[in-house]
């Protein structure tokens, strides 16, 4: 477990400005208590500095997770978003997206969000902006890219997809093995 | 027979000269005389045709005879002609006439062979029930093919190059794979008929919609646009019509969001129908209010159903600053739980204002008809009753659950049938529940919607047989008048709540205990009785999961549910005291349960009166073996309709028994609750006894004295109703005996909460002890009470953790905070010892392990002042670093990503850590309030050193006044350095004036220094200070301000004061950004008014050498070009590096020359290299 280096916090900060844009300042300087990212196996953990100290009481191969999982760095350095950041992007998210009750599960099981099950978006989406995706009801169920713009998204037809899938609570049990 | 043409003939020839010319050779049948004649009608040719019976030597003879012969003027000219076409055609048709009655040859022979095949078993070429293969018996080249074809065997012949072969082809050995195209259809012969050519045909079977109509050409007839009154008459229709129907394709509203609802891929057809059949409604098209009104009242009806695809269908979009609430959908979906989440901080007041159901409309009197219906119906109503009582005793409760649920809709439809006798099945159709259809009670209030509505009468003989078996309610129009006159009586705030007919709150126990059981619980102590509660509610929560929520209602419902509300909450108080979330939720419950609506029913409250109501008519049965106590606890368990059935039926049958039973039962009853219930029966009984009207004036008065009970619970909550007039003594008695056990309840449930706060401050006092200091500077604030009111409701373990909880994060907050003030201050000793707050002593220690335990608060962050006393104690003792690196580390990586992340957004963020900013706003302190603390270490800063500076400053006075006259010895470098400061020259802003006139005196100065190089040397020392002038301009200005008022300005501090003797160590430097807080970095304390005055004083000294000054032009600031003066040498050099200096030819002499000479060196350098290689490898 080491904190990230600058280049990976680039990364991950831009990959996260997607979602939440300038809220990202909220993550990093927290009212509540100083907060951190660490890296531990390629994956990016978001813990409190109380935790922190706890887990180096673990030994590093025994350790497993703490704190959030935001995502993990691929090979190539890429930061992936893991459905585990959800609790910290939803609150935050800028663009919104919510799905029909119809489509809630088809996006649950990896589905993209088609703009027949599309029931309300935030205004000013771009192409390929960073959205949480919640159900009619208000709770978030995921995130994606915002394959249209919100005008477009009126006009299109009702298959086309409007939103990329990229992460769905149903990982939580589909990826069961792997999220941590 | 000959037909001969006959030309050249005369004009005036006949048909009798021809006759008679050509019967001389044979007999002349038919003679055809033709003339043929020029436009003036002057004919110009004659001829004619003779059919004439002749012999060939006839014909030849009258040839030779009459050919060429002049006759009458004219020349014979005698042909053979054809034979006439219609002679032709005749002969053509005998022919052939001829030939079919002849019947040919070779059919013969084909007629021959399909007799033989018939005979085999052949028909028509086919073969039944033959296997593929099969030789057709007597035909040896004839083979059965599949699906029974006889098919003959073909002899191919094959001519391959010079020689041919015949080939036998069989059939039957390559029809594996024939299938049959054309289905065997029922009516074979149809199917073999192949279709006629003339019934082929491009037409499409396209249907019935409008599209496939049009593309056959059938355009729909032209249509007038609807008159408005059809329309409204079909809104009408509609409504009787309900719900199934407005599923359909009736309505155009529906239809049309019908359409919309599906919002997928959808062929055509299904839309466009509904498009044309009617026009959508849309606002413009409607004029008149009453037609508005009327849709609107439709929409709302099928809104229901429709409200959460209409939602669907239209793709919204939100702004960006849409709030996002999880709770309310849930709170939609689940009721109870998630309301009780939502309202956590509300007072009760709100909550009833909230709660409160809207305004009744039912309280206007129903139609008379109510009464015979009613009537009719009690008989039945005891019946079920009794069988409901056996199921009771069963035990079974979901089963109990079921039936109330099955009941309930059907009393009230009963009800609701009385005032609009509305054919009912129909209707119940008509409203689909929102969520669940399961659910009986939606199906209820659906109706109920629909009586508001007032749907128009059809089928009562429907609606008879529906209700033939359900419990009738008696209640008389004169009843119902006077409830609602008295609701209107009782001004309160929770308005329906005093329409109540004194129906007591009945839900089925869904808990396993007998009312013996309950009984006991109740006479136990509080506590328990909460724990049965919170059981009870678990188990009631369970069983709403599936109810749902539903549009308010507003019908003779409420009148019941206003009481129930008022008595729920009260007996919540007296059973929970304080407890502010329970009561909240039983009395949303309660609430909820009695309008039947948006609410779910069921919470402990309801489960206390249930409990209670199962306890009186146990104690009846045990004094009185009454049938209408039987049906009371029957009723008991059931809904609160059948409650009030059962009080009209004591009513009607045993009051004076019920009377004595409820007199006995308030002896015997110790609990308030119970007494409560008494009450209410000796209302009953008194509504039997005197009139109707008094029974619901009883009523009435009974709510309002529940009102009076939650006054003095409730510590004033709200406004007393008028007292009952009618109110008996003994009754009040018993109130007042209930408000004061109830208050005394209340006083206890405080002495506890007071117990609980004591033990936890004791707890908190010891676990400060050690750090004492510390401990005695947190406030236990208004916070804490409140929490320690919230988890009043928990029994004292719960508190006392809850209480905890605040407490262990007491001392989260403070290390940040402890640190925080720590990085601020300059001294590190306080930065130390803030951070080792914890650290250090024994104490200390424990506070630390406190700190890592628990999470952070802000309620309880230590300020400053707690820091600064502490500080005595911490310094004594040593300080740890490695806490401190940490948090400096992780400050620094948190700053670092945030400036990582400021690029990234490309934003200029706040570098400043919001939990920075907080300590920051701690310790920063307004300038108009900061006052000097000369006791105070810190505002030494503030201080300054008048006597040095002082004498100082005479000095430099003296020394420049020596300066103007002997001017200073000054390098050249220096001189350099000055110029080269732009900073110097044109940083001033200001004092630009006077800045310049400083480098020009300055420079004038050396100038003259070089001409008087003898001058003395004592003066090196203000020459550089002459120089530091030169220099950035602030340093310029502290030298003169202290020569100027003798007063120190501390830019540099102490160096500042000190050095003005040596301020050659000064160096040209910007000025650093100054840190944040201020008050610590005096750099800022200074004022410009003394920065120009010293100017002044500056400037004087400086004019005496004005005429010096004026002779000196070169300098770049005089020229006010940026780099260059005009006379610059680079100016004239720099052009020249750009043209050649020699001819083109010379130079490519010499570069000729050279390079002959560059190749030889160079091989001879390759030579040696190699050589040397060579020599490397052999050693």
């Amino acid at each position: 477990m080491r904190p990230l280096t600058e280049e990976e916090t680039k990364v991950m900060f831009e990959k996260l400005s997607k979602y939440i844009g300038d809220n990202i300042k909220l993550l990093v300087d927290r009212p509540d208590g100083s907060y951190c990212f660490r890296l531990h196996n390629e994956r990016v953990y978001y813990m409190s500095e109380t935790i922190l100290k706890l887990a180096t009481n673990i030994s590093r191969d025994k350790l497993v997770s703490v704190g959030t999982c935001f995502g993990k760095f691929t090979k190539s350095i890429k930061f992936r978003l893991h459905i585990t950041a959800l609790d910290f992007l939803a609150p935050y998210a800028k663009f919104k997206v919510w799905v029909k009750p119809g489509q809630e599960q088809s996006f649950l099981y990896g589905n993209h969000v088609l703009k027949s099950g599309l029931g309300r978006i935030t205004e000013n989406t771009m192409q390929y902006q960073g959205v949480v995706v919640y159900s009619m009801t208000d709770v978030p169920l995921g995130f994606g890219v915002a394959a249209k713009t919100t005008q477009e998204c009126r006009r299109v037809d009702p298959m086309s997809i409007v939103v990329f899938h990229q992460a769905d609570v149903g990982e939580f049990i589909r990826n069961e093995d792997t999220l941590t | 027979m000959q037909r001969l043409y006959v030309g050249g003939l005369s004009h005036t020839i006949t048909q009798k000269d021809l006759k008679d010319r050509f019967g001389k050779f044979g007999q002349v049948e038919d003679v055809e005389l033709r003339t043929r004649k020029d436009d003036e009608g002057v004919p110009y040719k004659t001829f004619s045709y003779i059919n004439i019976n002749i012999t060939d030597a006839d014909l030849k003879k009258c040839m030779t005879v009459l050919n060429k012969s002049k006759w009458k003027g004219g020349t014979l000219q005698i042909e053979t002609a054809k034979e006439s076409f219609l002679h032709r055609l005749a002969e053509e048709r005998q022919t052939a006439e001829q030939q079919r009655l002849l019947p040919p040859a070779a059919e013969d022979q084909k007629q021959k062979m399909l007799d033989s095949l018939s005979k085999a078993g052949v028909e028509n070429f086919t073969m039944k029930a033959a296997v593929p293969g099969t030789e057709v018996p007597g035909h040896e080249d004839w083979v059965v093919s599949k699906f029974g074809r006889v098919l003959p065997v073909l002899q191919l012949k094959c001519q391959k190059g010079s020689r041919a072969r015949t080939l036998k082809y069989d059939p039957s050995k390559y029809s594996h794979n024939i299938r049959k195209l054309d289905r065997p259809s029922a009516d074979q012969s149809f199917s073999d008929l192949p279709t006629p050519v003339s019934q082929l045909t491009w037409e499409l079977q396209g249907g019935d919609d409008d599209i496939s109509k049009k593309r056959r050409g059938e355009f729909p007839a032209y249509e007038p646009p609807k008159r408005k009154k059809s329309r409204t008459g079909a809104v009408n229709s509609l409504k009787a019509e309900g719900k199934p129907r407005l599923k359909q394709s009736v309505d155009p509203v529906a239809l049309t969001e019908a359409a919309q609802v599906t919002n997928g891929p959808k062929p055509p057809s299904a839309v466009r129908p509904a498009q044309r059949k009617g026009p959508p409604l849309t606002l413009s098209d409607i004029d008149s209010d009453d037609e508005i009104h009327r849709i609107v009242a439709v929409q709302s009806s099928s809104h229901n159903a429709l409200q959460q695809e209409e939602d669907e269908d239209k793709l919204e979009v939100v702004g960006l600053d849409y709030l996002v609430t999880p709770g309310r959908a849930r709170q939609q979906q689940k009721g109870g739980d998630e309301e009780e989440n939502d309202y956590d901080s509300a007072d009760t007041d709100e909550l009833l204002a909230s709660r409160k159901p809207p305004p009744p409309r039912a309280s206007s009197p129903p139609p008379p008809q109510e009464r015979p219906t009613l009537t009719a119906g009690n008989i039945s109503g005891n019946n079920t009753d009794r069988k409901r009582k056996t199921k009771k005793k069963s035990k079974a409760g979901e089963e109990e659950d079921d039936s109330t649920d099955a009941e309930e809709p059907s009393t009230q439809k009963r009800r609701d049938a009385g005032k609009l006798s509305s054919q009912k099945q129909s209707k119940k159709k008509k409203v689909l529940p929102v969520v669940k259809p399961s659910s009986s009670e939606s199906e209820s209030d659906d109706e109920e919607e629909e009586e508001c509505e007032s749907a128009d009468s059809s089928s009562d003989s429907d609606y008879e047989a529906m209700f033939s078996n359900v419990t009738r309610l008696e209640i008389s129009l004169a009843d119902l008048q006077k409830l609602a006159e008295e609701f209107q009586d009782t001004s309160e705030t929770t308005v329906p709540s005093s329409l109540s007919v004194s129906e007591q709150e009945t839900k089925p126990p869904k808990k396993g205990t007998t009312p013996e059981e309950i009984l006991a619980a109740l006479m136990e102590d509080d506590s328990s009785e909460e724990e049965e509660q919170q059981q009870s509610k678990k188990k009631k929560r369970k069983a709403d999961a599936t109810t749902q929520l539903l549009p308010a209602f507003k019908g003779t419902k409420v009148l019941n549910e206003g009481s129930e509300t008022e008595e729920g909450q009260k007996e919540e108080e007296e059973g929970e005291g304080t407890e502010v979330k329970k009561l909240k939720v039983d009395h949303k419950a309660t609430s909820s349960k009695m309008n039947g609506q948006k609410h779910t029913e069921t919470e402990s409250s309801e489960d206390e009166d249930e409990e209670e109501e199962e306890e009186e008519p146990k104690k009846k049965e045990a004094v009185v073996k009454n049938m209408a106590e039987k049906a009371e606890s029957v009723s008991s368990s059931s809904s609160d309709d059948e409650e009030e059935e059962e009080e009209q039926e004591n009513k009607g049958k045993v009051f004076k028994t019920m009377a004595k039973t409820s007199q006995k039962e308030s002896s015997s009853s110790s609990d308030e609750e119970e007494e409560e219930e008494e009450e209410e029966v000796l209302k009953a009984n008194q509504t039997v006894l005197t009139s109707k009207a008094a029974a619901a004036s009883s009523s009435s008065s009974s709510s309002e004295e529940d009102e009076d009970e939650i006054l003095p619970a409730k510590a004033a909550v709200k406004a007393a109703p008028p007292p009952a007039p009618h109110r008996a003594k003994e009754e009040e008695a018993r109130q007042r005996k209930a408000n004061i056990r109830r208050l005394a309840a209340v006083q206890q449930r405080q002495k506890e909460t007071e117990e609980n706060k004591k033990l936890i401050q004791g707890a908190l006092a010891n676990l400060d002890a050690p750090a004492a200091g510390a401990g005695k500077h947190i406030v236990f604030g208004s916070d804490d009470d409140d929490d320690d009111e919230e988890a009043d409701s928990d029994d004292e373990q719960q508190t006392t953790s809850e209480i905890k909880t605040p407490k262990k994060t007491l001392f989260q907050d403070s290390q940040s905070e402890t640190d925080a003030p720590g990085h601020k201050n300059t001294s590190t000793k306080e930065k130390l010892s803030g951070t080792h707050l914890f650290g250090s002593s024994r104490a200390g220690h424990k506070l630390m392990e406190l700190q890592s335990r628990f999470g952070k608060d802000e309620r309880f962050k230590m300020d400053s002042r707690f820091l600064e006393q502490n500080e005595d104690k911490e310094e004594e003792s040593e300080k740890k670093k490695s806490g401190t690196e940490e948090e400096e580390a992780l400050e620094e990586e948190r700053k670092k990503s945030l400036s990582i992340l400021q690029s990234v957004l490309g934003i200029s963020q706040h570098t400043s850590s919001s939990s920075k900013a907080t300590s920051k706003a701690k310790t920063f302190r307004d300038v108009s309030a900061l006052h000097y603390d000369p006791s105070r270490e810190e505002h030494a800063a503030f201080e300054t050193k008048t006597e040095e500076t002082k004498k100082e400053s005479k000095a430099a006075r003296r020394k420049k006044r020596e300066e103007a006259q002997k001017l200073p010895e000054v390098s050249k470098e220096i001189y350099y350095d000055v110029s080269g400061d732009l900073k110097a020259v044109f940083g001033q802003t200001k004092e630009e004036g006077e800045g310049e006139e400083d480098a020009v005196a300055v420079a004038e100065k050396e100038e003259t220094n070089w001409d008087q190089e003898e001058e003395k040397k004592k003066e090196q020392e203000e020459a550089g200070e002459q120089v530091e002038q030169l220099t950035p301009e602030s340093s310029l200005l502290s030298a003169e301000k202290e020569e100027a008022s003798g007063f120190k300005f501390s830019f540099f501090g102490d160096d500042a004061e000190t050095g003005s003797g040596e301020t050659a160590e000064y160096k040209i430097e910007s000025i650093q950004v100054p840190k944040l807080s201020w008050q610590q970095d005096p750099r800022f304390h200074d004022s410009s008014s003394d920065e120009e005055e010293e100017e002044k004083g500056q400037e004087e000294e400086e004019k005496t050498q004005s005429t010096i000054i004026a002779k000196i032009e070169e300098t770049p600031t005089k020229t006010g070009l940026f780099f260059f003066s005009p006379e610059d040498s680079r100016l004239t050099e720099g052009p020249k590096l750009f043209c050649r200096s020699s001819q083109l030819e010379e130079q490519k002499e010499q570069w000729e020359e050279r390079r002959t000479e560059l190749r030889q060196e160079y091989r001879k350098k390759h030579k040696d290299a190699r050589r040397k290689l060579k020599t490397s490898v052999k050693s």
